[in-house]
This record gives C-alpha cells, structure tokens and sequence, in this order.
C-alpha cells in the first residue's frame, strides 16, 4: 500500500476480495468485501473486529480455508505473485509447506486428541516431504524447543497437556511448515491472563527470530496495538482503517476505531471510565465520556438508568440489609488421580460483602475465585470455616433452607449462550423464577415478568418476552440472565464474569446495568472477574486471589493504583494497553 | 497395563456377581422342578408319595445347607457340570450348549463383526464425500433395508431364494445326510447354509452402522484439529481416516459392544426362522419345553457373553483412546 513497497518485497496482495456465506435456504450474506491491502515481507499485521465483523472469515479466505457455506465470491489473493483464491485443493495443499500456515482461535481444540504430539509433527512432514525420515525427531525437538517446550512433550497427548502448553504446541505445528505468512486467529483468547501474555511474548520472539509475515486477528485492540506494527479495523466486512499502529493510536479516523479505544482504560490510572460508565465515586454527570461515542447507543441508554431515571423500584423494604460473612473458609478437594496431593482450591478466605456493598473477587483461573462463588451460594460446601449470610448458616445448609438463600443470593453466569435454555422464551425463563421463589401467579407474574425486563433495558418489553434466546444477541441475552437473577428480588448478585463473553462495545452496557442495580435497588454485588478494568469500573472494595489465598485487598482504586504484591503487580503488567506501545 | 488388570479385575467381580444371581433367582422362586412336574402328572389322578420320591431323586432335590449349595453349585459352574436337560434326556446340559455354541458364534458373531466394520467404512466414505452419490446410497439404502423388520427379511429371503428359486436350502446348518467334521466340502456345505440367514443380519443392522458412523464423523469432520490439519496441509486420506474417522468412531464402540453382547441371547429370532441349530434355537426350546437346568445354563452363558463383550470393548477402547487409559 505504501509507496515506499518495492514489489519484491510484497508477500501478499489482496485484490477487491470478497468472501459470501451461502446457507442452505437462506438468503447469502457478504461477510468480506471489497478487501484491499498488501502485505509486505516480514510485516506484522493486527485486524481488529468484534464478533460478526469478518475478521475470521477474512483470515480463513487468505489461507485457503474457507468451507462451505462460505465461499470467495469474487477478487484475487496474489501470495508471491501467484492467485491462491481459485486454485485447486491439491495444488494449495502442496503450497502450504513454505507458504502459508494458521493458528486457530480455539487452539486447545486444535490437537487431535488420540494422536501423540510427535505424530502430529510426522504427519506433516510425511505430508509435504520437506524433512528427511532420519531428522524428523531432531527436528520436532527444534521445534518445539522454539516455542519452549521440553522434547518430553512429543510423547504426551493433548489431553495431558495445559492450554497454554498446546497452544504453544499449535504454534511449533504451524511453524514445522516454514511458512513465509502465519495467521494467528485470537491465538490466546482462551487463555488465562498471565500465560495469554507468556505466549503473545512468545509469538512476538518468534516473528522477529523466525521473519515470517504475520497476521494477528483479535477482538482485542489494547493487544493489537500493543504488538503489531500496523492495525487494520474490521466493521460489518469492511476493512474501516488501515494505518500503522501508533497513528491508529494518535488519532483514530473511523469512528469505529474511535468507539472501540474508548473501551480501554488503564485500571492503574487516577481517574478510570469509559463511555456509559463513570468513574468511581465521582459525581454522575450525563455526559461523562472523553471521547464522542455516538456509535453505542446501547450505553446511552445504560447511562440514563444509572442515573436513575427509568426502571421499576425495587419492592418496598427489600433493599440489601444483611451481610454476607466469610470467616476462615478452606476447600479441599479430594485428589484428582490416586497417589496425588489432595487440591486445595481456596486456602483461609475472610471477608465480609456488607449490605449494598460491591466488591471485586480478582484472580487468574483456578485461584480459587469461582469455588468461592459456589460455596456463597450453597453449591458447595467448605471443608473448614464458616459462611454466614443474616441467620443462615450457608455453610452447613440443607436443602430446605436452600430455597430460602436463593431468593436472597443469586447468580449471573459467564457464558450467556449456555445460561438459558434455548427451547423456552424469555417470558418463560423470567417467569419460573417469579413463579417459584415469589409466589406470583398468572397476571401478576406477568407484569412482574415484564417489569424486570424493562429494569434491565429490553424494551419493548412485550416483544422481548416473546423471544427465544438464538433471537438475542450476546449482550441481550446477559441482560436477560440478569433479569433472572433479579426475579426472586434478591439482596445479592454474585456476576461469574458477567462480561468476558461479550464484545468490548457492549461490556460497558452490561457493567453500568449491574452498576445501576445497586444504586438505585440496594443490591449488593460480589464481582467475579479477571480483568482488572472491570473490576475498577464497577467496585469500591477488591480481593486478589492466588492459588486460592488473598494475597491483597483494600479500596480498589488504591489497590490498583498501588499493588503491594507480587502476583497483583504481574496482574497488572498482563493487561495489554495500547498506550504502552512496543 | 495396570489399565487391563482393573478392566480384568472388574469382569472377574462382575461374573461372580452374575453366577450368584443365577444361583439365587431360581432358590427364591417359590416351588421347585418336582412339584412342576408333580402338578403335571397330578392332572391325571392322584400322585403317591412314592412317585414323588421318585421324581425328587431323579431331578435331584438339592441337600445341605444353602451355602453348600452354593460352594457346590459354584465347583458345578467351574467344571461345566450344569446337569442333566430334562428335553434331550439323558443328555448333560454342558454337551448341549458346546455343541449350539460354535454355530451361533460363528453365524451371528462372524456377521455382526463383519456388517461392523462395512457399515463403519461406508459410513466413513458418505461423511467424507458428504452430498455426492456416494452419501446419498448408502444412506438412503441402509435407511430403507433397516427398517425392515428382521423376520420379515428374513421370510422374504426364504421365499424368493430358498423356495421359489430354489437356490438356497431352507434350513439347517449343514445337508442332512452329512454329519459335522473338518473337511472341505462340509465346510463349503455350512457356508452355503449360512448364507441365507447372514444375509438378513447383514441387511438389517448394516444401516444403523453406516448411519451412526456417517452422524459422528459429520461433527469430528468440523472440529478444531480437523480445520487445522487441513491448514498444515496434511494428505485428505489422513485427515479422513487417521484424524476424523479415528475419533468418531470411539463413541460407536459403545454400541457395537451391546450388540456383541447381544450375539449370543438376539440370536433367537433368526436361528427359529431358519432352524440353524445354535444357541438360541436351543434356548427356545428350553423355554417352550420348561426345561430348567438347560434354561439356566443358557442364561448364564448369555450373560457372561455380555460381560466378555463388554471387556473386549474397554479394551480396545483403552487402545484407540489415550483419555481412557488412565
């Protein structure tokens, strides 16, 4: 694209590609078009998009991947001079070793589960016929000791590996091909925190040491700015930008662009918000966004509610007025395989979410945060300690009282796509809880059912009613569970990530509704999460947890602002943030 | 290895648990053989007290304690002394069942293996070449062939090739003036008395083979590591066989091991129609001629034919998949 491109020294060059989704029976849907760009050598490219803007189909269509129903309905993909967009399966299957290789999205599925990882790597050189049968051992060793792994792991299967460990293996497989382009498709989206940073370092290492072109494509424009030099910005199959990152940084030019850096904040910094959100403890003046997002009108919205001005009030008397107390709860699960320590999920955990409270419990997956959750809500039960919450003592609860905690403790799931049954309507999901824990029956259940819709924003609420959760999106369907977890009128919402499955455009959206129910309902809310942005945005107290003990907590702000701890600061050096730069 | 000495460690607890259970079901039945036969004979007049002792010994009324019994009936099962059938008297119950055995074995096992591991391939090829004639066929055919009932088939077979044509023999495993021994032309003779009813085993559980194989390979064809060994450009044929059919068949192993179980006991039907003279032709006349200790050591070669199924499918299981050997 620049000028200053010799055309030696371009890898790729994308003509006016389109690539066209043909369903069977439905109508076909462009979900590339028009992409133009070139691809230098030993470039490293980020695309960025939320979910449905094209991203991935784009980085299937430059691999030779795309399948039915997708198909490349028009355009070209010159790879060293060559078209690779019509050429046939066999002639691209043979381009591939020298070509072009992928890493894809969901890498701890990308192994097949009954083969050893060193006959994953014989495979492909059987396949290709590039490494000698004599070196093919030494040459797996190489490769995997590239991406820092011991030669040890050849044997294992993908089962007895981490994700982080196959996702490295994915990478050395990828790497085996010696390809002049690798596309990495959201190579650490389902990764921990702190290994979703070992590995992007590794891929970083791997660029420079190995100069192949890459592709980076990511949800996460923080990431892609903080590692590739140039970003491009996907939007509804559009490339929407396509300039070098730091300028993309400087100064946006596509709104879209703009809307997604509004999103990032540093939770270190004085003041943190983001459009919809204000910051903590500051007044709530209707216009608190540094940048003009008129791109989400979803926040607009969410920001009117938390203001207060719509949404039914909570029924009389019931605002939050017990705490929930945790004093010295210890969980030990048994081994996982005979001969094994027993795990010792959370270790000694006090703390005290007080009536109308909001607290943030911190930590990377298997600190112990979600067992915690489950113990709070009676699922489980603490090997040592007490829990209490008003007179119950959730603790030792038996089934009868059971029903009683979860009119008072609710929870809001994670995954918004698995939380509702997608054979019920959204008026029956709302009503079975209405139904069974507040006793309202027929017309009554009803103008409850629609009122906590419209608490939560899905009007107009006799459409939503009628709908079927694959009728929803990503952030409406949250909002739904959300309003489950209201039905009983609870005095606590724990939130198990109630964000991390949803687009950057819509978490803010989400976080100022549950923000807003604890002002204007009283409900308290333990916050459940690994990302510290979030948790700085929507509470005053916070807990980091590491392998299952505290290791830190106090005010938020001030945590975050001055982390004491070791495991809190590596937290907090993990949160790509595209101000940092490279 | 330690994987197969606990799979071998529970068959041997279950088999024990199945050989007490045969012991004890028929003991906590009320009345006995003799007074079964007793009431029979009592329709024609009176019985003495001396016919009934007669009776008694000739059955053999159990004696001593019922935990010698059961230390006697367990030394019986050891050495296959399951007793006299009161049918084909005075023929012991052990000869009777080792001479069925090898039939339905070789008949039922043979072809079930057999229509295993064809529809398993065919079901392979319709998923890999999805939406060419080379789904639509077998799909659509073992569709249609399955959902025959087995007898009918079966009739169907009979009439047309076996009495209309006349190019197959009704009945029977072997010509009746031949007697079973191992030589070539009564071998040649059994095989072109199986024929007919391998046929209609084939014909009727080929479709759910190929159906089965055809769903699962559909999904492992779009999983992860499928994509991906296409993207590192591996040979088609690895990828259809060595990555997706070698995960999608692991869960039809499960059902394959039910019907291997179900060999020796689903034999029934299709030894009757043909009057093959194996183990199901032998237990429904055990049960049409109330004949007890036939019945009894049927039932329990049926259920350790299950349990032994089941064994060979856990191992070959801990085999085909590294997540089982645990």
């Amino acid at each position: 694209m620049s000028a200053t491109e010799t055309q030696a020294a371009t890898l790729l060059s994308v003509q006016n590609l389109s690539v066209v989704y043909e369903p069977t029976g439905g109508e076909p849907v462009h979900a590339v078009s028009g992409a133009t760009f070139d691809l230098g050598r030993g470039d490293f490219v980020g695309l960025v998009g939320e979910s449905g803007s094209g991203k991935s189909t784009l980085g299937f269509a430059l691999t030779g991947l795309s399948k039915p129903p997708a198909r490349i309905g028009g355009g070209s993909i010159l790879f060293n001079g060559v078209d690779i967009a019509g050429m046939s399966h066999e002639d691209l299957r043979v381009q591939r070793q020298g070509g072009f290789a992928m890493v894809l999205q969901s890498g701890m599925n990308a192994l097949n589960p009954v083969r050893s990882i060193r006959n994953h790597f014989f495979d492909i050189f059987a396949a290709h016929g590039h490494v000698g049968r004599g070196d093919r051992e030494a040459r797996a060793i190489e490769l995997v000791g590239k991406v820092e792994l011991p030669a040890g792991v050849l044997d294992r299967f993908s089962g007895e590996l981490s994700g982080g460990m196959r996702q490295r293996v994915s990478i050395a497989l990828a790497l085996s091909l010696e390809p002049q382009l690798m596309i990495f498709d959201e190579p650490t989206t389902a990764l921990d925190v702190l290994v979703q940073h070992a590995v992007m370092n590794t891929i970083r290492e791997l660029q420079k040491s190995e100069g192949f072109t890459a592709v980076l494509i990511s949800h996460d424009l923080g990431m892609v700015l903080e590692v590739t030099e140039r970003v491009m910005v996907m939007h509804n199959g559009l490339i929407v930008e396509d300039r070098p990152a730091a300028d993309v940084l400087v100064s946006p030019q596509h709104p879209y662009t703009r809307m997604l850096l509004s999103h990032y904040g540093d939770p270190r910094a004085e003041i943190v918000e983001v459009p919809g959100l204000a910051a903590r403890g500051a007044k709530r003046a209707p216009a608190v966004s540094h940048l003009k997002t008129d791109f989400v009108p979803v926040s607009d919205e969410a920001r009117a509610r938390a203001a207060g001005t719509e949404g039914v009030q909570r029924r009389e008397g019931r605002a939050a007025r017990e705490a929930i107390v945790v004093s010295g709860v210890s969980k030990v699960y048994p081994p996982p395989r005979r001969g094994e320590k027993p795990v010792r999920a959370v270790n000694d955990v006090s703390f005290t979410l007080e009536p109308g409270a909001s607290m943030a419990l911190v930590g990377a997956s298997g600190s112990g945060k979600s067992t915690i959750a489950k113990m709070i809500t009676g699922v489980e039960h603490p090997t040592s300690g007490t829990i209490t919450f008003g007179d119950l003592q959730v603790d030792r609860i038996k089934r009868r009282s059971l029903k009683r905690l979860h009119t008072e403790v609710q929870m809001v799931f994670q995954d918004p796509y698995s939380a509702l049954n997608p054979l019920h309507t959204v008026e029956y999901t709302l009503t079975r809880p209405i139904v069974n824990f507040g006793g309202l029956r027929g017309r009554d259940a009803r103008r409850r059912m629609l009122e906590l819709l419209e608490t939560v924003g899905l009007t107009p609420v006799e459409q939503f009613a009628a709908r079927l959760p694959h009728q929803l999106s990503g952030g409406q369907r949250q909002r739904v569970v959300i309003a489950r977890a209201l039905a009983s009128d609870p005095q606590v919402i724990i939130a198990d990530e109630p964000v991390s499955m949803l687009d950057v455009s819509l978490r803010a959206g989400v976080l100022a509704l549950l923000d807003s129910l604890r002002e204007t309902w009283g409900v308290s809310m333990l916050y459940i999460t690994h990302d510290l942005l979030s948790a700085r945005l929507v509470t005053d107290q916070i807990m980091v947890l590491n392998q299952g003990a505290v290791v830190e907590e106090g005010a938020t702000a001030s945590v975050l602002q001055n982390p004491r701890d070791e495991y809190t600061i590596r937290l907090l050096d993990a949160i790509p943030h595209p101000t940092v730069g490279h | 290895m330690r994987f197969v000495f606990t799979k071998l460690g529970l068959l041997l607890l279950t088999l024990w648990a199945a050989v007490t259970l045969n012991f004890l079901l028929p003991r906590l039945m009320p009345g006995s053989p003799a007074d079964a036969a007793l009431a029979k004979l009592a329709q024609n007049g009176p019985v003495s007290p001396a016919t009934r002792a007669a009776v008694e010994a000739q059955l053999g009324v159990p004696t001593g304690s019922m935990f010698d019994q059961y230390l006697q009936y367990l030394g019986n099962v050891a050495t296959f002394d399951f007793g006299v059938s009161y049918t084909f008297f005075p023929q012991p119950v052990a000869g009777l069942v080792a001479a069925a055995l090898p039939w339905t074995l070789v008949l039922v096992g043979l072809v079930t293996i057999i229509a295993f591991i064809f529809g398993t391939l065919l079901g392979v090829l319709a998923a890999w070449k999805r939406g060419t004639w080379l789904d639509t066929l077998p799909t659509v055919g073992g569709t249609f062939a399955s959902a025959f009932p087995y007898f009918w088939t079966a009739l169907l077979l009979l009439f047309f090739l076996g009495y209309v044509a006349g190019w197959f023999p009704t009945s029977g495993a072997y010509g009746r003036g031949t007697t079973p021994e191992f030589s070539v032309e009564f071998l040649l003779d059994a095989i072109y008395h199986a024929i007919l009813p391998a046929t209609t085993i084939l014909i009727t559980s080929l479709g759910g083979w190929i159906l089965g194989m055809r769903s699962t390979m559909i999904n492992t064809l779009g999983d992860d590591y499928v994509t991906f060994a296409e993207a590192n450009g591996l040979r088609p044929r690895t990828v259809a066989i060595r990555y997706a059919a070698r995960n999608a068949i692991l869960p039809n192993l499960t059902s394959f091991g039910l019907a291997l179980g179900g060999v020796v006991g689903g034999s029934l039907l299709v030894e009757r129609v043909f009057a093959y003279p194996g183990v199901g032709y032998l237990l429904y006349t055990a049960v049409t001629n109330q004949d007890f200790p036939l019945m009894q050591a049927l039932f329990l070669i049926i259920t350790i034919s299950v349990l032994l199924a089941n064994f060979i499918v856990d191992i070959l299981y801990g085999i085909l998949d590294p997540r089982t050997r645990r």
